[in-house]
């Protein structure tokens, strides 16, 4: 099983391999300079000259590629021309505290729709339905920014109740090990860090991840409905199981497939989409390094994100491929 | 003494405005050891008596009379559900899709031995135990349902549903979904377990045959009443009633001389129909009806001993007797219009490093004459509708040669394109799918038409001539499918393949599905437009009284291969290759005339 896995992810080398080019050949064409941004303002002509061929601009594109390529093979992502440490620390310092941002959202837009799903379908044909549509409704339409100042607003500002900048409260020292802060609060039994990590990571988790609820629901919901017309329902029904026996053993797991497919996407947006809530939350991870780095023009940075976000895609569809081969046999091997 | 009783059970469908009976002053009663028939086609409430019995009735229906008790409890107002699985067990219709998809038998055996309160270490015992009873090893505990075919999937249901000793067992058209050969099998095992346990059974089928051979008693019921009611002795010995009787004669004979089939007029009154209905119902189609039969309903009366029928003139019914005269000779078959030779079709899974392959045909050599009607009959999977599919050119074949009017077509191209398509039309198995939901009849028959772009007014000409061959009202040309019934679905879409007069059209199981009254107007219609338009038709099923009753030669296919092929009723008469005799052998034998 673990061989078949393995074998439908043999696309993914090619698609990295693409997406790097592209992400390389689209940065070069842009009317920036690395090499005269990395020089002092007073650098000679000759200076900014000598820099360009020390950096290897001056070589054909297709080489730069390649030579920029096995740097990346061999873990070396270069260095950032603004800050001048080398990307690979700068991505370790922030993809942890991204991963946890996102997963976190998941988690409460998963939850949220799964419930939120069995609510719906509970009250399929009921005369609350349309209320609950419309709330869901009102879920999606609300972009992620408005819900992260509303919230900011409600509950950082108005009561007061959650953190809503950083991921740590300042007189607080924070743990090291991975950089998952979670994680190694709880592995160093620093219960305090832990609970503050925590309380940071609600408002923006939430708001990144409430407008992802109601999709969720939707498909859950109308794949439930499918499946309670299905002939095995009904055998279940006639052989007198019970109707909660019924939802937990024959239909959840047959709804769940298109669930998960959905999921599974809905995680690389919602990755990407964690810009701007870490903007606006002041959040220390992989956005903010990002739009730093745009705002500098600072190519190295922006290429590493790009490959990282595309590799996090890449990984995310695997999990969802071995996750589907799990609860649905028929894709297994015969 | 009856283990379930029901008495004047009245059904009602409530809609906006108006409440519509699906079941009528219903009485049946089932003793232990004992097997009920309910038989009837569609839409006669067969299956409503059973959804009854297991209290999952949509919400707007409910029963509005009557009574109905099973072993001292009032089925109509105790709950159900502690009974079923336990006392009254199902076996469905489609034993493929009635088993969870993600679980394996095991698992769902052992769930359903978990409810019955089998404790928790002697479950895998009686799992294996309930598997040997229905002769299927147990190695099918660690499988999932897709992974076995339909009658082993229905082997594991009967198992499940006799797990618990029942005292009621309810088999909704059990056999319908399986293979000739496979149903035989099912019908005797259920007859085996029902006689060692002496449950009592309801046999829910649309096959006339079937029934008389599997059951102890029958009801044949009509628009949701039951019309004729007795012991399977009596009832098929002198059929009371005349719907009874024309259901005989429209089931094509497999045994004796060939007889034109009794054709009976439109369809069943649907549901809408119910709600208004005066006399009899069976009164607008039954020959043998009378003026006051539309006045007044007949009530379910005494024939002979425990034989009653619901009918003004049983006398009358022996008068109904099969069309004799055959109004349309057939015609000396001419040249051979299709040559297949060594066609074979292998078909390729999976990525070329770990390619699988599927031999669907092999080696089949054959050829249909101009205005010859050719059967392929054979099971699933033997390979029979790609033969079809290869000569309409849907496959390209692996190997072999096709030859149509002439012309090499074997690899489908844009040069071949044109003959092909002048020459062969297909029908669909399926026109319920084949139909585009969205288009008008008068658009959908003349489709080829459309492709060759002929003017408008041409077109509508000639659908109203398409509908008139196939005797469909001409004001159904600006309805969409939706608006029709099944029957019309059907003729529609044979219309459409019929529109440019091809010289060989080629029908896959077009008349599977269809009630045996709608089922005979087809095949007559077949008959009729054979002697008119002149064509040759390739027709795939796995009904072999259809075969006998429709086509000049049949070609019989086992695994991909043409094991037997003749002349329809020298075959079918004395039938040489093994594989032909068992299929023959699990026909249900005929009724007496």
């Amino acid at each position: 099983m673990i061989a078949t896995l393995l074998k439908r992810q043999a696309t993914a080398l090619p698609i990295l391999l693409i997406v790097s080019a592209l992400l390389f050949t689209a940065l070069r064409l842009l009317p920036v300079d690395p090499a005269a941004m990395s020089m002092p303002p007073n650098a000679t002509k000759a200076e900014v000259e000598a820099a360009r061929v020390a950096m290897g601009l001056d070589r054909p594109l297709p080489e730069q590629y390649a030579i920029w390529i096995g740097q990346v093979a061999h873990g070396d992502l270069g260095r950032s021309i603004h800050v001048r440490r080398p990307v690979s620390t700068l991505l370790a310092d922030t993809l942890p505290a991204t991963i946890e941002l996102a997963v976190a959202a998941m988690l409460i837009a998963g939850s949220l729709g799964l419930s939120g799903g069995l609510i719906l379908f509970a009250l399929r044909d009921n005369k609350a339905e349309p209320l609950a549509e419309t709330a869901t409704t009102l879920m999606m339409s609300v972009p992620e920014f408005l819900w992260a100042l509303l919230f900011i607003f409600v509950f950082g500002v108005a009561l007061q109740a959650l953190p809503f900048t950083g991921r740590l409260d300042p007189g607080i020292s924070r743990p090291v090990l991975t950089g998952f802060l979670l994680f190694d609060a709880a592995w160093l039994g620093q219960w305090k860090a832990f609970a503050s990590a925590l309380l940071h990571l609600v408002l923006p988790a939430a708001a990144l991840g409430i407008a992802f609820a109601p999709p969720i629901m939707r498909v859950l919901r109308a794949s439930l409905i499918d499946i309670y017309h299905e002939d095995y329902i009904r055998q279940a029904r006639l052989r007198g199981l019970s109707e909660t026996r019924i939802l937990l053993f024959h239909a959840l797991q047959n709804a769940g497939l298109p669930t998960l497919t959905l999921m599974g996407v809905q995680f690389g947006i919602l990755f990407g989409g964690s810009l701007l809530i870490e903007v606006i939350y002041a959040y220390p991870g992989m956005g903010n390094l990002m739009v730093d780095a745009v705002r500098n023009a600072d190519l190295p940075i922006i290429q590493a994100v790009g490959l990282t976000y595309c590799i996090v895609v890449l990984t995310i569809n695997a999990v969802v491929d071995a996750l589907y081969h799990v609860i649905n046999p028929r894709l297994r091997a015969r | 003494m009856s283990i379930l009783r029901a008495e004047n059970l009245t059904l009602t469908l409530r809609t906006k405005d108006a409440s519509i009976p699906v079941l009528r002053d219903v009485s049946i009663a089932v003793a232990p050891g004992r097997i009920l028939g309910l038989v009837g086609e569609s839409g006669a409430g067969k299956s409503m008596i059973g959804r009854v019995l297991s209290g999952l009735l949509p919400p707007n229906m409910a029963v509005t009379a009557g009574s109905l008790h099973f072993d001292g409890h009032d089925l109509l107002t105790e709950p159900k559900r502690a009974l079923l699985g336990r006392e009254i067990a199902f076996i469905p219709q489609e034993p493929m899709t009635a088993l969870n998809p993600v679980h394996t038998i095991g698992q769902q055996m052992h769930e359903h031995l978990a409810r019955l309160g089998v404790p928790a270490g002697e479950r895998q015992a009686r799992a294996i135990a309930a598997l040997d009873s229905v002769h299927t090893s147990e190695a099918l505990l660690t499988r999932y349902p897709h992974q076995l075919s339909g009658g082993q999937c229905q082997r594991v249901l009967i198992a499940m549903a006799f797990a618990s000793r029942p005292k009621l067992v309810i088999a909704d058209e059990p056999t319908t979904a399986l293979d000739v050969s496979v149903q035989a099998r099912i019908v005797l095992l259920m007859r085996e377990l029902q006689a060692k346990a002496g449950t009592a059974v309801i046999f829910i089928t649309h096959d006339l045959r079937l029934a008389a051979g599997v059951c102890d008693d029958i009801a044949v019921l009509y628009a949701g009443r039951i019309v004729e009611h007795g012991p399977v002795a009596e009832v098929f010995a002198q059929e009371g009633h005349p719907y009874t009787r024309c259901l005989h004669l429209a089931n094509p004979p497999l045994s004796g001389p060939p007889r034109a089939l009794l054709s009976l007029p439109d369809q069943m009154p649907g549901l809408r129909a119910l709600a208004t209905l005066r006399g009899c119902a069976f009164a607008p189609r039954c020959p043998v009806a009378t003026a006051d039969c539309a006045e007044l309903e007949p009530g379910l009366s005494v024939l002979a001993g425990a034989h009653r029928i619901a009918c003004h003139h049983p006398a009358r019914t022996a008068q109904i007797l099969p069309p004799t005269d055959d109004p349309h000779p057939i015609r000396l078959p001419g040249d051979a219009i299709l040559t297949v030779a060594n066609l074979g079709k292998t078909f390729r899974n999976g990525p070329f490093w770990r390619r699988s392959e599927t031999r669907a045909v092999h080696d089949a050599s054959f050829h249909i004459r101009a205005g010859e009607f050719l059967a392929i009959v054979g099971e699933s999977g033997s390979g029979k509708s790609t033969i079809g599919r290869l000569v309409t050119g849907l496959e390209t074949p692996s190997a072999g040669s096709i030859t149509l009017a002439g012309q090499d077509v074997t690899t489908p191209s844009a040069k071949t394109r044109a003959h092909r398509i002048a020459n062969v039309q297909m029908v669909f198995q399926d026109p319920q799918s084949a139909l585009n939901p969205r288009s008008r009849i008068a658009d959908i028959v003349t489709q080829a038409m459309e492709a060759a772009g002929r003017p408008k007014p041409e077109r509508q000409a000639r659908a109203r001539e398409l509908l008139a061959e196939m005797a469909l009202p001409p004001e159904i040309a600006t309805r969409v499918p939706s608006q029709l019934s099944g029957g019309q679905r059907q003729r529609v879409n044979i219309a459409r393949a019929l529109c440019t007069v091809p010289r060989l059209l080629v029908a896959d199981e077009i008349v599977s599905g269809l009630d045996v009254s709608i089922q005979a107007q087809l095949l007559t219609l077949l008959a009729r437009l054979r002697h008119e338009l002149d064509f040759a038709l390739l027709f795939i099923t796995h009904d072999l009284s259809v075969v006998r009753h429709l086509c000049d030669r049949v070609l019989v296919m086992h695994r991909g291969e043409i094991v037997e092929a003749g002349e329809v009723q020298t075959l079918f008469a004395a039938p040489r290759h093994p594989y032909t005799q068992a299929l023959l052998a699990s026909v249900p034998p005929d009724l007496p005339l």
